[in-house]
This record gives structure tokens, sequence and C-alpha cells, in this order.
């Protein structure tokens, strides 16, 4: 048995730190015996000791890698350091074991950090939650919490299901999932996520996910699968080192059956494992995917990111993501001779049968003049409109295309009526009570307060080409795209259309990421280089399918994913320059009898460490330059509301 | 024969891909594994066993025994 005094030994990481830390000692302790006192006898002790301590690690590893038919670095380094002292080279096997010791600790440590982004997601989960049972709240682990029980959540506490609310109010900090700082407000029917914290307030919870099936463990699964996933460059590096470590071991053999050398050979060894060349691109991007996780964007892998960071041309859907998605009714023309009451209420009538996001703000209009029956007969034509049929009378409500397909025709009054709403940048939508045009509605539909600012910013940083791709109308389309700074619009389009100009744009050598709501756009978003899909914290589907997911509605998260994107790939290829530079360095310097055993070590772990150090800094926030995050005010004053 | 076991385990020892190979190996060695991948980038392990055979403690000492140090995760 182990003496309890040994016990930590146990565990490997604190074994290997003491290890070291003593063959350290113990070379410092040499060093000074030789340079100091000249004892040679004491300096060559020394050295064996620390390279016994240091080496029986990695040693014993080695070992417990054979038994299992496996051929590991720490095979090649135990190889060389034994070598070493068989040749009378102390020193050396000293050096090149502490070394070895040395780098695989630090480096471990520092790798760590670079995976810390995604131990901050894992901690965001509570172990416990607080449940109430018979009554009496209970603490139970947050993993045998039932589906429908009711969980109490404190002010100051995270929570730890996925839910609704029932009872309470608070403001919840949502960060861990989206990386929106400000807290959202939240009341009984609102849902809430594990991981999020309750600023203030007690909150009753039914619990609707629990354990892995909360969107925070979709998330950590969605991030991890990405950091595992291998980049093109990867695979390639991957294939390299394959044939790398076994062609130098073959090299060193060869080089000592030529030259007879031992030590040549013994360098070559220690210089066999493409340490840096491995790690390069991985650290890269599990830093980077990291990063972009903490704001609560989850990029989808290394493929995605490399494709991400050679975005110079996004598309973008208009309705629900440049805009709000919550058209309001701006505008009410009554035409021959009907009343404005009358209109709203047969126009909010047929639109009572539809659930269309353009006919929300006219029932509700519709509502504030008085009751709206239900309709007794509803016929929705797809891309027009609707025909319905109550009290013996027929309402059409849509667009142009449906009252020419009908037949109806415009008089010049409601030519131009229909003209001025287009003309102020608002949706029509048309009504006719038994063939007659009764009148027409303009809706509006307000743009994301962050949708200015990130177009700005995305042209900043190089995103040369912005396109809106639209189904709406050429007017309102434009309206919206140069109060944002969008000068190329594409409007009136079916989802074929949208799929033929992502083509069009790639055939001109762009590459395009588009960015939609994911139904009519899913096929132009397959099209697309990288497809990106906005508040994801609250669809699964968007989760699974998009190459990029923004956890939260903020456009201003789409030019931090492309800043993210763009310095990952940068940092990828510097780890590589690094690294290949060590690997031709170290060969030629052991040719060329410049670089030995102790210092082949020293460069070898070094390079390790600066690839990683190197990845780290992709875990620091990124400064914005100019950092001007005012919203240009509307100059004509368009989006006030009108009435006639 | 107990039903078989998804487990997973996390590490944040891993330093050099070639650890990947070397307690895959390990893990598959012992009685009542029936699959182990090792994902360096993330350290994180998952072991598809019999818990009988294999119980999650044994996963560890596995592990350990390669020269890592992990601990079970919920996910």
């Amino acid at each position: 048995m182990t003496p309890p005094i040994l016990a930590p030994l146990q565990n490997p990481a604190t074994r290997r730190k003491w290890l070291t830390l003593t063959s350290g000692a113990l070379i410092v302790l040499g060093l000074i015996a030789l340079y100091g006192f000249g004892l040679r006898g004491l300096w060559a002790g020394a050295m064996l000791a620390a390279a016994f301590v240091a080496g029986s690690d990695i040693a014993w590893r080695a070992v417990q890698a054979l038994r299992i038919r496996h051929f590991s670095i720490e095979l090649l380094v135990t190889v060389a350091a034994i070598g070493a002292l068989f040749i009378g080279e102390y020193w050396e096997s000293a050096a090149v074991t502490f070394l070895f010791s040395l780098g695989a600790w630090l480096e471990a440590r520092t790798l760590r950090q670079t995976r810390g982004a995604l131990a901050d997601l894992l901690k965001a989960a509570p172990e416990t939650a607080t449940v109430i049972r018979d009554g009496q709240p209970v603490e139970v682990p947050a993993a045998s919490v039932q589906l429908g029980e009711t969980v109490l959540v404190r002010a100051g506490s995270r929570i730890p299901v996925d839910g609704e609310v029932t009872e309470g109010n608070a403001a919840v900090s949502e960060a861990a999932i989206t990386g929106e700082p400000i807290p959202a407000e939240k009341a009984p029917g609102s849902h809430v996520h594990a991981g999020t914290i309750a600023e203030n307030g007690v909150l009753r919870i039914r619990a609707t996910g629990i354990g892995s099936d909360t969107t925070l463990a979709r998330i950590i699964r969605r991030v991890e699968e990405a950091q595992e996933e291998r980049a093109p460059s990867q695979r390639m590096i991957e294939r390299f080192a394959q044939w790398y470590t076994p062609a130098i071991m073959v090299l060193a053999l060869g080089a000592w059956a030529v030259t007879q050398d031992l030590r040549l050979a013994l360098t070559l060894l220690v210089v066999a494992c493409p340490g840096a060349l491995v790690i390069s691109t991985p650290v890269s991007i599990v830093a980077g995917i990291g990063r972009a996780a903490r704001s609560g964007i989850l990029i989808k892998g290394g493929q995605h990111l490399e494709n991400a960071g050679r975005i110079d041309m996004l598309a973008l859907d208009k309705t629900g993501t440049l805009t709000e998605g919550k058209p309001s009714l701006v505008e009410v023309l009554p035409l021959a001779g009907t009343k404005r009451a009358e209109l709203l209420h047969w126009a909010a009538i047929a639109e009572s049968g539809s659930d269309h996001p353009l006919g929300r703000p006219i029932v509700a209009a519709g509502r504030a003049e008085g009751e709206i029956p239900t309709p007794e007969a509803v016929e929705e034509l797809a891309g027009m409109g609707l025909v319905v049929r109550h009290a013996g009378r027929e309402i059409a409500a849509g667009n142009r295309r449906l009252f020419d397909t009908l037949d109806i025709t415009f008089d010049a009054a409601a030519e131009a009526a229909l003209d001025g709403v287009l003309e102020r940048g608002r949706t029509p939508i048309i009504v006719a009570l038994d063939g007659q045009i009764a009148g027409i509605l303009g809706l509006s539909d307000q743009p994301r307060a962050s949708a200015a600012p990130a177009m700005a910013r995305l042209r900043e940083i190089g995103v040369s080409r912005i396109a809106m791709l639209t189904g709406d109308q050429p007017q309102p389309a434009r309206a919206i795209a140069a109060e944002l700074g969008i000068d190329e619009v594409h409007a009136g389009l079916m989802p074929e259309d949208k799929l033929a100009l992502i083509r069009a744009f790639q055939a001109d050598g762009r590459h395009v990421a588009m960015i939609g709501d994911g139904i009519n756009d899913a096929p132009a978003l397959a099209a697309a280089d990288t497809s990106i899909a906005m508040g994801a914290a609250g669809s699964d589907v968007a989760i699974e399918t998009a190459d990029i997911a923004l956890m939260a509605d903020d456009l201003e998260k789409l030019p931090e994913a492309v800043a993210i994107s763009r310095a990952t790939l940068r940092n990828m290829r510097q780890n590589l320059a690094i690294a290949l530079l060590t690997v031709v360095g170290l060969l030629a310097g052991v040719f060329s009898g410049d670089v030995h055993m102790a210092s082949g070590m020293l460069i070898h772990q070094l390079s390790v460490l600066v690839v990683i150090a190197n990845a780290m800094r992709l875990l620091r926030t990124p400064r914005r330059p100019g950092g001007g995050k005012g919203r240009p005010v509307p100059a004509d004053g368009a989006l006030a509301p009108a009435t006639a | 024969m107990s039903a078989p076991l998804n487990t997973i385990l996390r590490s944040d020892e891993f330093s050099c891909p070639s650890c990947v190979v070397k307690i895959e190996k390990a893990l598959k060695a012992l009685p009542g594994v029936a699959e182990a991948k090792v994902h360096f980038n993330t350290g994180r392990i998952e072991v598809a066993h019999d818990p009988a055979a294999a119980p999650v403690e044994a996963l560890v000492s596995a592990v350990k025994s390669a020269g890592y140090g992990a601990s079970p995760a919920a996910f």
C-alpha cells in the first residue's frame, strides 16, 4: 500500500510536477558542483540522478504504452536518454528528460487555459436544484429533477433547468447562453434557460428540459463537436505527422548505421515528435471557437471557421433578420366611399383566417374598432393573400398579384394610393369587398437597432459587398436598405431566385455568407459558403443546421463572428509557419551539428509553448476600433406613423 | 451482463495528440469496454462499457495508468 504522505503522488499530474522540480534542482546542484567547485564526480552523480528522477516517469509511461503495443513519444525519449548515458553524456540525458517533463507540464497547464472558455460554460450548469415536493422546497441534484416539477430559483442563483416561469418576476442574465450582458425581464409565461442567472426576485419554474436536454447542454455538445471536428489543414498535418515520426526513426537508424555516430542518431530521436506541428491547428481552433462561444456565437467547426474567415460578401434576408419581423400598421387608406373603421373591420376578418406576420397588426387594429368574428370560409393563396367569405360578402386581402389573379381592376384613385404607399417604403395590403377595391393598408417593419452599426462595422472589417435578398416588394426593401447603408437590393424574390443569386455571387469569385430565418431562405443558406442563423437560443433547428449560430437576436454579433473567424484563421497560419520552421530548422541543425540532444529538446518544447501562447491570444476580448455605436436617425422620418 | 452504458470522462492534462491512441488502447484493453473515443482538442473521453464488468472507477484508473488524470462528467 502507498503510505499516506505519498498519496498525492498517485495523481499523475502532481507526481509529474514534483519529479520535474526534483530533477531541475538536481541539475542546478550538478552545475554548481562542476562550475563552482570543479567537482566532476558530484556533477556526474547529480546529472545521473536528475535523469533518473525525470526519466523514471517517462520510462514508466513508455512501458505502459508498450504493453498495449503502442510506440509512444515517451519511448523515443527514453531510448535517447538511456543511449546518452551509455555514451557518457550525463548532462544531455538529464537535460532531455527534464526539459521533456517540464515542457509537458507547462503545455498541459497552458492548454487547459485555451480550453478554458468551454470550462466556463460547463461551470454555468448548477449541480443542485431546489424543487417543490409536497409543498416543501427540497434540494436535489439538478439531474434528478423530473419534467413538470416546480423549481424554485432565488435571487442571485443560477437556474438549474430549462423551463417556463409560473410565478414571480426577475431580471435574468443570459450571458452564458447568448453572450448578451443586459439581463432580460422574465415574467410568468417566459421561457428561461439552464445556466442563466436570476439577478433579483424569486422565480418558480416548471421544468421543461433537464440535464443533457437543456439548451446549455446542447450548446456545450455542439461547441465540443465543433472543436473536435478536424479542419482541412489539420487533416493534412496529421497525415504528415503519421509518416514524419517513423521516417525520422528510420533516418536515425540509417544515420547510425552509416556514420556510426550514436549521438547524431539519438538527437534525431529527440526531435522526432512534430509536437508544435500536430498541435498548431487544434489549439487555434479550440481557442477561437471557445472565444466565440463566450460571446454567444456558435461556430460549428474548423471547416466552417476556415470558410468564415474568408468571407468577403454577405447576403441578408430582410424580414425578421434586418428588421424586427414585427410589422406595424402605419397607413390606412380607405377608398371608394368606404369608412376607415369599416375597412379595418373587414380587413381584420380576412386576416384572422391566417397567421401571417403581416396579418397580426391588422387584426389587432380591427379589434380596436370592435368585435372581429371568425370568417366562414378561408382560402389562402400562397405568396399572394387571402380570400374569405363572411356574412354573405367576399373579402380579398393581399398584394397586387392576388388582384390580378382575381381580375379585380384598379381605378385611378386606387392606383395612386397604392403608388403612394409603395413610394413611402411601406408594404401594401390591398383589401377588396365583393370584387371592389375598398382600401389599402400600409405596413412598416422596424429595422433592428443593431442593424445599421453592424453593417457599418462589417464594411470596416472588409466585407465589401452586402446585398439584401428579399421576397418583399422593391420600394419598401429599398427604403430599409437605404436607412441601413445597404446599396444592393434584390427584391420580389422566390426561394429559388435567392439560391440562383447566391450561385451568381459565387461565380463572381465571392465567398458568400448568408444570414436568414431558415424557412424560405433554406436553399440559399445551403448554397452559401457560410450559413448563419440568428436568435438560435430559442430554436434547436437553427443550432443544428447553421454553420454559425448567433444565440442572441443581435446583428452586431455578426461582425464579431467574422472577426473571430479571421483572427483564428490568421492564428492557425502563424502557428503552422512557426511549427514548420521549427521542424526544418531542427533537422537542418541536427545534420549541421549545431543542435544536440538538450538544445534539440529545448527548441522543440519552446516551439510547442510558443504555438500554444500564440493561440491563447485569441481568448482576449478584441478591442473595437472607433467604437462609435450611435444609431443613425432616419433623415426623412420615414418610420413616423402616418394617418390618412 | 447489464445494459451497456455511455460514460463521459473529462481530463485537462492532455498535452500532445499522441496520448489519444494510448488512452484509447488502454481503455479498450479493459474487459467490458466496447468502445472508447478520446478527443484531444476538448479533453473529452467517451466510453461505451458494461458497468458490471468495467465500472466507471476502472475506466478512470485505466486512464490514470496511461499517465493522465480524468474524472467522470454529466455531459
